[in-house]
């Protein structure tokens, strides 16, 4: 597997695709891994982040017309509550979150792991699967009001016999992307106005007196980057 | 593939030395051959799934230990391990059936990294007997299905009702 630093999202792109990156969220062993990888089929490209036990597979596609390139992150079977690396979180778009229909303690932590996304990415749309369906597909029948109740899509899938995949991702992939267009988070808009701003050399240096640290500071002239984020 | 006459028929342990042993039926030559394969580095500290890593990537019994289901070959160093440790094999048995054993209320993002890979090796298996993949008749990319709304559905899975799990929301 290529060994990759972690891509920084926020960078406008250089081939006109949309970047967008889609995390999989989940206790172990609910089929995270086995749902990108019948997605993907064969045209994945699995790599290692050098730095952080984390896998990234690569997509490009295009929807609506529009090229976009899709990174789904994996967790390798480092999935603990609180124990996460924030780099898993950061610059995500849309996240999957996924149980096992065999396993009820796999939904009885979902919220669990909500919790955790929502520290990190308050907004960003969530998507909630409920895998392994082909094991018992009565399940399909019975109401789980996790999702509703947080106003998630929810999909019944299974990542053996193929029932939803494609929908799934490509919804996430859609979502991530109009999430991309339209960011709510606070960060994203900080991110989108450092990425917009004209520098102007007389000006960004102008004022001294503001504290180093006050980096997250929104209001304040200048950061010791010397870029205004106000 | 140079195993495909050959066919797995018992596999098992010989303790002192540690020792990995399997009977097969070599078609080809049609007799019944036993293979001895010695876990040389083999101790109580080892780690199971680099020394299967080991023993598949080992030249001269690559195509003997291909012969054994993963699952299995978990279960065996395990149970030399135990061993190596002075666990009784009365106790070392009836602890990796227990391993071997899935129970839907058992939290697994607490097991260790070993008992994780030996329950999805479990699950594996379920995974590959319902698995549509390309090449099968009935196999298709794309399969959606609209199962009935939520508002739809009659049964409730019994899941939500409260055991006071979902108390942030």
């Amino acid at each position: 597997m290529a060994q990759v630093a972690q891509p920084d999202y926020d960078k406008p792109d250089d081939s006109g695709e949309i970047r967008v990156k889609v995390i999989c969220l989940g206790d172990s062993a609910v089929g995270k891994s086995k749902l990108v990888e019948r997605f993907l089929m064969d045209g994945y490209k699995p790599q290692q982040l050098s730095t952080y036990a984390l896998t990234l597979f690569n997509h490009k596609t295009e929807i609506n017309g529009q090229k976009v390139s899709v990174d789904f992150w994996d967790t390798a079977g480092q999935e603990r509550f609180n124990n996460m690396h924030p780099s898993y979180y950061h610059q995500a778009h849309a996240c999957i979150l996924v149980f096992d229909t065999t396993r009820k303690v796999t939904y009885k932590n979902l919220p669990q792991w909500l919790k955790e996304l929502r520290e990190y990415r308050p907004e960003i749309p969530c998507l909630c699967a409920a895998n392994k369906i082909d094991v018992d597909t009565s399940v399909t029948k019975k109401t789980f009001n996790f999702a509703k109740k947080h106003n998630m899509p929810f999909y019944f899938v299974s990542a053996s016999d193929g029932t939803n995949v494609v929908r799934l991702f490509r919804d996430a992939i859609k979502a991530a992307m109009k999430y991309k267009s339209n960011p709510t988070d606070i960060m994203d808009e900080i991110m989108q106005e450092l990425e917009n701003f004209d520098l102007d050399p007389g000006n960004s240096n102008g004022d001294s007196s503001t504290d180093k640290k006050s980096k997250s500071a929104i209001g304040s002239p200048a950061t010791d980057d010397g870029v205004v984020i106000s | 593939m140079t195993t495909t006459t050959l066919q797995l028929l018992k596999c098992g342990l010989r303790f002192d030395p540690p020792t990995l042993v399997i009977t097969y039926k070599d078609w080809k030559a049609n007799k019944l051959r036993r293979r001895s394969m010695p876990l040389r580095s083999f101790t109580k500290h080892s780690n199971i799934s680099s020394a299967i890593k080991e023993l598949t990537e080992n030249k001269r019994h690559a195509r003997f230990v291909q012969l054994l289901p993963e699952a299995q070959l978990h279960r065996l160093l395990t149970i030399m391990k135990d061993k190596l440790c002075g666990m009784s094999l009365e106790v070392s048995i009836a602890r990796n059936n227990d391993i071997d054993t899935l129970d839907p209320n058992e939290d697994l993002n607490k097991v260790d990294p070993e008992t994780l890979t030996r329950k999805k090796l479990q699950m594996d298996s379920t995974f590959e007997k319902n698995r549509k993949k390309p090449g099968d008749p009935d196999f298709q990319y794309n399969v959606e299905i609209d199962f009935e709304t939520e508002l739809g559905r009659v049964e409730t899975s019994g899941w939500d009702s409260g055991d006071g799990s979902d108390p942030e929301f």
